[in-house]
This record gives structure tokens, sequence and C-alpha cells, in this order.
């Protein structure tokens, strides 16, 4: 298990420097001159070259790399170029913000997507089914800004029961915060929705056919222990898998809903750098996208090698 | 002359199959009311010039309500969200297609690749996949679009790449598998070069989950490219895009005006990308059943 | 009168002869007293004298209204986010310059509505006879808000570092070729003199509010740590800034001009990087001010009683240049048949619901005292449009590229001027791009901006129109996007700005508007207002038309 743990580890920290090269490399292709673009349009040569210097966007692009990777290396994430502040602090923020959110999110859909996808699967070729299917396939098609727009209309402008904006005021308390929360929560939510019910129905389905609860049942076990007991676990396995698999996604989202609901986390700022071609923060910025993208996948393996002993069995070989 | 043997037989079998499929497939509701949705937008695409007016004619009505002049109200230039939103679907209809077929000729490529040669290929190869795929498609079209600037044809050649590693990493699953049946062996007796390997013994027989990852990544592209013109790095206005229209009006919402034309685009994505991942659904259902 | 005239310059008393022959009105020679350096209680004087009322008029709807503010409370402000750090030598953007006005003062102040200056930190300024040379008396007993008085060594320090032609100063669109590094001497603790590298007329200007990169800041300190403390002389001292977030200020206790402290205890500003939110913001209760709203933006506020609009006139517009030295624009028929196509009052109503002034193809806007504004106002003609194209061998119209950038009305102007040109033919192909791209390098050959056959771009308010005449339509100019190069035009415009008097200026303002109608290189459709919106029970607000927002004098009547 420890090597197992290990080697992941390891590949991830390969797979780190290989987005960092992506990510440098596509930056050097940006239009535009660092220094310029602080300075404006009236700076003379001089003094953009001088500031360029000081920035240390004069010096030869592997010369920048590297040091932009000793600094990381040793937790230095550099000084935002355009804003002139250290690159960390502001980045830890935005991802407290980002996880705050998509915390939410989770709370909202990893209950109501198992619920669903067991609902599905107890009444597999029903329309009850079909419906839950359908619908599931519909929402995880569609993008989240749409949702989030529909959502904004609905709930926050015809029926004004929601705040159509995720910025709360200076000091609000934690519920005030909440209910700002749960619109974009929703709008994130909707994707996640389809996929989860949809593995938590089929991992239903498959351990309902399964030899051991229909010994269960054979047993005389109740209908409902049998489904919380053994099923409802086997159907949970998949879904861990595709929680792990779709934070890629998770976090794309939040770049459009934090956009559309005007909340400060990693996707903004991600989005903001790249607006503004601030390197350090935009390559900071992916590099933590990548890295908790990494995590989630590796802590994701474990759990569910953890939980069903034949990855274990075979991870061991 | 083994190899011509050897080959008929399953080009029929593949003939019977594909029959059966479109059977499956012309009785699937799934797959016909994905049909049902794409085509109407697909005749929108066709024929908007044709039957409708102008989506980029100006007028002093600027963001009214629904009514029987405007039948979907009208957006902050006073232009007509009906028209809009029925021309809306061209340039959509344009691009996810393309970037999708992109995308799926080089993955299936790269993918072939991958699972044929194993080994160091594989492993190199692999790493870049991963790396791609652990950041998000919207942050990597992002960076990319922002190196190059926004247009239609870097929108295709953005989505089409971002999508290479993710259907290269499907058919290099099917690869694997089909890279230990005998035919293949067969053909590495006779010393046939690689390449021929490849694409006439392998590719057709993994072209079932070629097609079938096509029309789901169909999906995703439209989900994409809406998103993407949405963020401002996509479709460049003043294009009737769907996902422009809401980027440029979803600011007024929150003075409860200009509802209408962040709705009826919004609706209108998210008709195509349910009737597009029907389409796909049906598609995988016909060729499991 | 004659013992005024006595002590009084040649200059002013040529000013004075102006009026008594009723070449100015009272109204210009207020205005043009002012730069001069004569004071309001002189001018009165001699208005008086002169037959006329009192002119020194106070009412300004640049502020909010609606009875008297209160002393104390905490006010809070939206603004749009800084874009960079806040560093007076730098900054160029609507939140930094805000930012600066709050703890920082300028010399001198024009008056939005009048264009009339006043002394802020400088109590009077007189100039050479050629105005080449001013000299500033400061204001006495004016210190900073750790105590330290300020002396003209201050000034000096300042000005060199914002006019260093070597430097990276934001100030040198104003200082750039008028002064330089060591122009600016002092000549004892409470008097400078700048010494200009060209006459100019209208200098006093350059250093007033509107050049907002001129707060005085204490010498030696470094403009790119100013973040830390705010250090300035203004009537509010710093609490906190937090990058991207917010800032605190609160009264300064001891601020030099006791007479005029602060009203408000403390104020609040709070960044945001959307209008949306702002507005938001403003109806949902978290702020009492928004620095700045678009009308498009702001429809929710503009018809709803419970918030006061500040309108305030500007020069600020966007110029709609045709490269002089690119087809189809190589011939002036083809650039003046695109300028009678556009329908400027139709524009101005979609884009600002009536909210700014007609343009006329130059950077002269109706405000300026040197503007003649006899000069015929073009209007669409597309006839006259068709036949012109026809004349130049295009009776079929053309197809032409316009860049633009994604910020402001500018999208929604492309789409009108598409339209409007559409009607004699011309097809108006539209790339719209991000700021940072039109932008570019911001150097010829590298910048869509300066490089592109047809594109908009967007200026900012002067309160004279010297800096508008100079980079973007002088043949060396900087920001030459049309590449006009005329050397009538760049010998008329020298004359401008050494012309000292506002008879001479409005003669050569005449011969520059008929030269630039004629040639049309630059299309001027509008010049807006600029807007904010308070709650109603907030009054004194005043928001000036470069974008500061103002609150010493500001309160709640409620």
């Amino acid at each position: 298990m420890a090597r197992f743990i290990l080697r992941r580890l390891g590949l991830a920290v390969i797979t780190l420097w290989l987005i960092s090269v992506l990510v440098f490399c596509s930056i050097q292709l940006l239009p535009g001159n660092v220094g310029r673009s602080i300075l404006g349009p009236l700076a003379s040569p001089q003094a953009v070259a001088a500031l360029n210097h000081k920035l240390g966007t004069d010096k030869p692009a592997l010369t920048q790399y590297r040091e932009w990777v000793t600094g990381v290396v040793k937790g230095d994430f550099g000084t935002s170029q355009k804003l002139q502040v250290p690159v960390r602090p502001q980045l830890t923020a935005a991802l407290r913000h980002s996880f705050e959110l998509a915390l939410i999110a989770f709370l909202v859909v990893v209950p109501l997507s198992l619920i669903g996808g067991t609902i599905a699967a107890l009444r597999v070729g029903t329309a009850v089914d079909r419906g839950i299917t359908t619908a599931g396939l519909s929402l995880s098609a569609v993008p989240e800004f749409v949702t989030g727009v529909v959502l904004i209309a609905v709930l926050g402008i015809w029926l004004n029961v929601l705040p159509i904006s995720a910025a709360w005021e200076p000091g609000a308390g934690p519920w005030t915060q909440f209910t700002h929360l749960l619109m974009p929560a929703i709008a994130l939510s909707c994707v996640l929705f389809g996929y989860i019910a949809r593995m938590a129905r089929a991992g239903m389905v498959e351990a309902l056919d399964s030899d051991y609860v229909r010994t269960a049942i054979l047993k005389g076990l109740p209908h409902r222990t049998v489904i919380r007991r053994h099923a409802m676990r086997n159907a949970l396995l998949p879904t861990i898998t595709v929680i792990a698999t779709q934070l890629g996604y998770l976090i794309g989202g939040l770049v459009v809903v934090e956009i559309l609901f005007n909340y400060q986390g990693i996707g903004r700022l991600i989005y903001n750098a790249a607006q503004a071609h601030d390197v350090p923060m935009l390559e900071g910025g992916a590099i933590v996208v990548g890295g908790v993208y990494l995590l989630a996948t590796l802590i994701a393996d474990v759990l569910y090698s953890l939980l069903n002993p034949r990855i274990r069995h075979q991870a061991a070989e | 002359m083994s190899a011509i043997e050897a080959a008929a037989p399953t080009r029929s079998a593949a003939s019977v199959q594909r029959h059966e499929t479109l059977h499956v497939l012309a009785r699937s509701k799934t797959f016909l009311a994905g049909a049902t949705i794409v085509g109407f937008w697909v005749l929108c695409a066709i024929f908007q010039a044709r039957f409708f007016q102008d989506p980029n004619a100006l007028s002093v009505h600027q963001l009214a309500s629904p009514s029987g002049s405007h039948w979907f109200g009208t957006d902050r230039n006073g232009r007509d969200t009906f028209a809009r939103v029925i021309a809306g679907a061209r340039d959509i209809l344009e691009i996810a297609p393309a970037a999708t077929l992109l995308g799926t000729v080089l993955g299936t490529a790269l993918g072939l690749v991958m699972g044929y040669f194993r080994g160091i290929v594989d492993d190199v190869l692999g790493r870049l996949v991963d790396a791609v795929l652990s950041l998000p498609v919207v942050i990597v079209a992002l960076l990319a679009i922002v190196s190059v600037g926004p247009s239609k044809q870097t929108t295709i050649l953005v989505v089409g790449f971002v999508f290479t590693p993710l259907i290269a990493r499907t058919v290099r699953s099917a690869v694997l598998s089909e890279r230990e049946l005998e035919y293949v062996s067969a053909a590495q007796l006779r010393n046939e070069r690689a390449p021929y390997i490849l694409f006439a013994e392998i590719l057709p027989n993994v072209l079932q989950p070629v097609i079938v990852e096509f029309t789901v990544r169909l999906g995703y592209a439209v989900f994409t490219v809406a998103t993407l013109s949405f963020l401002g790095f996509g479709i460049p206005p003043p294009s009737p895009d769907w996902g422009v229209q809401v980027a440029d009006h979803y600011g007024f919402l929150s003075g409860g005006f200009a509802v209408w034309p962040v709705l009826f685009p919004s609706l209108a994505i998210a008709s195509l990308v349910i009737g597009v991942s029907l389409l796909a659904d049906g598609i995988a259902q016909g060729f499991d059943g | 009168m004659d013992d005024i005239r006595r002590t009084r310059s040649e200059m002013e008393n040529h000013l004075i002869d102006e009026m008594i022959a009723g070449r100015i009105t009272r109204r210009d020679f207020i205005r043009r007293g002012t730069v001069m350096g004569m004071s309001i209680p002189l001018i009165s004087m001699i208005v008086a004298a002169c037959g006329g009322a009192n002119g020194s008029s106070s009412g300004s709807s640049s502020s909010s209204g609606g009875g008297t503010a209160k002393k104390g409370g905490t006010i809070r402000v939206a603004i749009i986010v800084p874009t960079g750090a806040i560093n007076p030598l730098t900054v160029g953007d609507q939140g930094g310059l805000a930012m600066l006005g709050q703890t920082g003062e300028w010399l001198t102040i024009a008056n939005p509505e009048t264009l009339q200056l006043s002394g802020a930190l400088a109590d009077s300024w007189t100039s050479n006879a050629d105005v080449s040379e001013w000299t500033f008396k400061l204001k006495s007993g004016v210190t900073f808000q750790d105590g330290t008085p300020m002396t003209s060594a201050d000034v000096v320090y300042t000005m060199d570092m914002l006019s260093d032609s070597k430097g990276g100063s934001n100030a040198l669109s104003v200082f750039g070729g008028v002064l330089d590094k060591g122009g600016t001497t002092a000549v004892d603790p409470s008097t400078v003199k700048f010494t200009l590298l060209a006459p100019n007329g209208n200098f006093p200007y350059l250093v007033s509010r509107d050049n907002y990169n001129a707060i005085i800041i204490k010498k030696g300190s470094d403009p790119a740590s100013f973040e830390k403390t705010f250090m300035g002389t203004g009537p509010f001292k710093l609490e906190k800034y937090t990058t991207q977030v917010g800032a605190s200020f609160v009264r300064n206790p001891t601020y030099w001009d006791s007479a005029n402290a602060a009203l408000p205890d403390r104020l609040e500003f709070t960044f945001y990087a959307d209008e949306q939110p702002q507005i938001q913001a403003l109806q949902g209760g978290t702020v009492d001010a928004i620095g700045q709203i678009s009308v498009s933006g702001g429809r929710a506020l503009l018809s709803d009683p419970a918030y006061t609009i500040i309108d305030v006139p500007s020069t600020a517009h966007r110029q709609v240049h045709m490269r002089n030295d690119k087809a189809p624009f190589t011939d002036k028929r083809v650039r003046q048949a695109m300028a009678l196509c556009v329908d400027r009052p139709g524009i101005i109503e979609a884009l600002f619901a009536g909210k700014a002034k007609l343009g006329n193809d130059s950077p002269f806007a109706p405000q300026y005292p040197s503007t003649d504004t006899s000069v015929p106002q073009r209007t669409q003609n597309i006839s006259m449009a068709k036949q012109l194209l026809s004349d130049a061998g295009m009776a079929n119209g053309f197809s032409v590229t316009l860049n633009t950038e994604k910020a402001y009305e500018i999208p929604d102007l492309a789409l009108q001027i598409q339209s409007n040109a559409k009607q004699a033919g011309i097809t108006v192909n539209i790339l719209q791009q991000s700021p940072t791209v039109y932008y570019g390098d911001f150097t010829f050959g590298n910048s869509p901006w300066l490089d592109s056959t047809m594109g908009i771009t967007d200026y900012a308010h002067r309160s004279v129109p010297n800096v508008l005449l100079g980079a973007p339509l002088l043949s060396t100019g900087t920001w030459n996007s049309a590449h006009f190069k005329n050397p009538g035009y760049d010998s008329l415009v020298k004359q401008y700005f050494g012309a000292t008097d506002l008879q001479t200026q409005k003669g050569i303002s005449k011969q520059v508007e008929t030269l630039l109608l004629d040639e049309t290189p630059i299309m001027f459709l509008y010049f807006y207002d600029f807007l904010g919106a308070t709650k109603k029970t907030l009054a004194g607000v005043e928001i000036t038309p470069v974008g500061q927002v103002q609150l010493a004098k500001a309160g709640f009547t409620a």
C-alpha cells in the first residue's frame, strides 16, 4: 500500500512539473510586455526596460523558469506582476474561498444524487428510473453558466428567495454567507448530479444483482437493511471515483460560477491573471489547481482500494 | 491472400451489425428525441438567413420585453432576441463538430500508438496526457486562447487539442485488449508494417468505441465552446452566438432588466446540449444492445 | 480700476482689455483670469468694475445635493478594483486614481463645471510674458499627515519624478514636451518655479487635480511604497489598505486647513471587479455611494428616486481613427464619407440616454473656453457620403475592419457605426479584443491600437485640450493611430500651445477645427458625462470628471 502511494506521489510530482512547463510555455506566447503593461503607453523605453529588469522579465525564459521553480520548491510563489503583492497569500485566500463553495456544492449534490441513483436502481426500467436518468443526463450536459443564469432568473429575480451574488457584505454572519453561496453551489451541483446519480445507480443495480445481496434477502433480512448495509456500500464505491475524476470539471466549473456570481475564488483568480497576463499569479494558480486535482485523485484511489478488497489485493501484488 | 480471407468475413459481419444498430436506433426513444432537437437547430442554422429577420439589425427599442413584434424581446442594442437565438445556432454547430472531429482523429491516432507500442512511448505520452487532463479543460483552453487570441479557428483547434488526450485514453484501453487478439499477431507474423496494422487492422475493430466517444465528446464540445464564449475566449462578438449573448447581458440581470436576452439563449444552449447528449446516449445504447 | 491695472502684469491687462472690449464673455474672463493666477476676489472686483455682476458661482451639480451634510459617520463607497499597485507615479486606472485622491492633494483644482481654476496647495501663480516660466506660491502652514511641513522641496521632488522623461511616470501624458526633470526649482521654501520646455499658456491646469498623479508626496519617499502609508497632505489618512479588497480612511485630525476639515469620521472603500455588483451593493444598502456608473449598466438606478445620480460633464470621449496612410482611408473624401454616415444624436441617445455632448471630429469639446462653437456641426448625410464615395471611385462602397477594445460602451459604439455605415454601402467588420491585446506593446508595429486601419480608443477627461491636440494628432505624436501627418496642423497646434490669450487661442481653434473637419483623421463623436450614484440621504459627495470621489464635504442628511 505504502509503495502504491509513494509511486503515485512520484508520478504526481512529475505531472505537476509537466503542468508548470506547459503553462510556462503557453505564457511565453502571450503578447505584450510586462513592464509596458504596468507603466502604460507614456513611459520611456528606458523606464520600461528598468522595470522589466527589476521584475526579472528581461531574463532568458529558461532562467526565469529555473528561478520560479526554485522559489516554489521553497514555498515562494513570487510576486504578482500586476498587483505587486506576494502571490501565496492571494492563492491561499482564493483556494479557501473555492473550497468553501465546493464543500457546500458537495453537501448538496452527494446525498441528493445518491438518493436519486438508489431510487432509480430500485425501480430499474420503470418511468421513475427513466425520468431520473434522463434528468441527470440532461443536467450534466448543461454548462454551469446556463444553469446559473436560469437559477438567477427564477430563484433570484422572479421568486426573489436567494441573493443573486456570492459576494456578501463585510462582517456578514455564517448563515448569510451560506445563503449567498447556495445558488452558485446548486449551479455547480447540477453537472455533478448526473454523473454521480448514474454511477450510484449502476453500482446499486450491480449490487442488488449480486450473490451476497440475494443471499441476504433469502436469509430473510429486511429489505431495507439489506439495501442500507450491503448495497449502499457497493454503490458508494464508484461514486467516490467519479467524484475524484470529476474534480477537474468541478474546478473548471468554478471558474465559470465564480465569475457569474462574482466570487473571489481560485477560478476567478486564474481568469483574472490570464486576462492581465500576470505570469507568477497564473503559474501559481495552475500549479495549485493541478496539485489539488492530483491529490484528490490519489486520495480517492487510496480510499477506493481500502474499501474494495479486490483492488487492495492487486495493489499489494 | 490470407489477409483478404481474414478481412472479408469481418467486413460483412460489421455491415450486419451496422444494420442492426440502425434498427435499434430507430426504435430508441432517447435517440429519436435527441435527433429531433439537434435536427431542429441544424435547420435553424441552415435556413436562418432565408426565413428570419436580420439578427444584427439595431433598433431604438432596447431591452424590450417579449411582444408581438419581438417574440423574445430585444437586447441592449435593440436587436431582436428571437432572430439572434435562431442565428446563434450556426457558429456553435460549425465549431463544435469540427473541434470534436479534430480531437477524435488526433486522439484515435495517439491512442492507437500508445496502446499498440506501450513501453516508453506509452509512458511518456501518458504522462503528458495526465498533465493536460489534470488541468480543467476550461483553464487549458483559456490559457491557449489568451496566448493566440480568440477566433473561430482558434476555438476549433484548442478544443480539438484539449479533447485529444481524453479520446486517446479511451482508444488506448480498447487497443490494449485488441492487440492481444489473434488477428494482430497474424499481421505481425506477416511482417506487416506498424501503420498498416494500426490503421487497417486494429482501427476498424475499435471503431465502435471511437464513434461512441465522438458523440459523447460532441456534447462536451458544445458545452466547452459555449462556456468559452461566455468567458469571452470563444467566438468573438458581435456574432449572435448564444454564449456571447448571455455574457453580454447577464450583468443586467440584477436590475431585473434583460432577463429575456439572457434566458432565451441559455435555454437554446441547454436544449442543444441535451439534444446532443440524448443522441450520444441513444447511440451508446444502440451499440450495447 | 486703474489702480488694479497698474499692479497687474501685461497679460492680465490684456485679458481685462479683451473683456472690456466685449471680445470675451464674463464667464471666459473668470476662467482665463484664474489660469493667469488672478485671485477670485480680484476677478470679482474687476468684473464688478466693468459693470458685470459678481461671477463666482459656487453651485455645482457635480456633487450630490438634497439637504445639508451632517458631520460624522462612516461613508461606504463602492469603486472599481484598482488594476495595480497604488503608486502615484504609475497609477492610470479609475480605481487607483480614486484611491490617490483620498489622502493626496494637488497644487490647483479646476472646477468641473466651469473649468475655473482655484488654488489647493498653491496660493497663487504668475507667469513670465511668453508663458514659458510659471512661479507658484505655496500656501503656508501645509503639513503632511505625519506633521512634517510641506515645502517647495517636496513639490520639486514630486514634479521631478513625475516629469522625468526618462522615467516611467503616467503623468508624462501631461508633462511630455512641457516639463522635464530639472525644470522645477525651489525659489524659497514656499515658492516653486517651473521652467517649461515650450511656452504653455495652460500650465496651471497641468498641475491640477485633473492630472491625478500629481499629488504632492514627501521628499525622498518611494512612490512604490506609497500603498503602505498613503502619506499625503489631505483631509483623510489611511486606516487600512488591502490589495484587491478595499481600503478605509479616517479623518486627519491635524489637517492643515482646519476650516475645511473632513466631515465624515471614516471612509470605507470596497473594491468590485464589475459594475453590476456595485449597483447591487448600493441597492442592498451595503454601500452608500458608487464612484462610477455607466448609463447602460446603471439603468436600474437612473430611474429610481431613492438614489441621487451625480452627473458631471466631462471631456472624456472615444476616438475613432482612420489610418491616413492605408487604403481605403488614404483619400480624405472616404474619411469624410465615413464621418457623414454616423448618426451622432442617435448614438448619444442609444448609448448614453442623452447624457453626452456632440463631438465635431476635433478634440475641441464644447466645454473648452477656447473652442470655437461657430464651426458648423457635422451631421449625418448619407447622400453626401455616397457622393463622396463615388467621387473617390468607390461608388459601391468598401469593406473595412474596425478594431475595438472590449471595454465600456465601445462594443456598442462599434455596432452603431457598423449599422450607420451600411447605409452608404460600407461594410464594417468588427474585431473585438481585450484592452490588453488592443493596446499591445503601446508602440508602432506592436499594437493593434496604433497599427489598425480603423479602431476605437478610449480617452479620459482633460480640462485643457493640449494633450488631445498633441499625441494623437501631431506628425510625431506617440499615440497617432491615424498616422495623420499634416505640417499645417503641426504648426497651428504649436501656435495654440504658445498662445497667451483666449482670443488668440480661439482664432487658432477655429482653424484647427476646420482643418480637422476637412481632413477627418479621427472621428470625435461625443464627449460623455461622468456619472456617479449615491443614496438620497447622502449629500456633498463630489465626483470629478476624471473620476476622483471626494468626500471631505460629504455627510448624511438624516
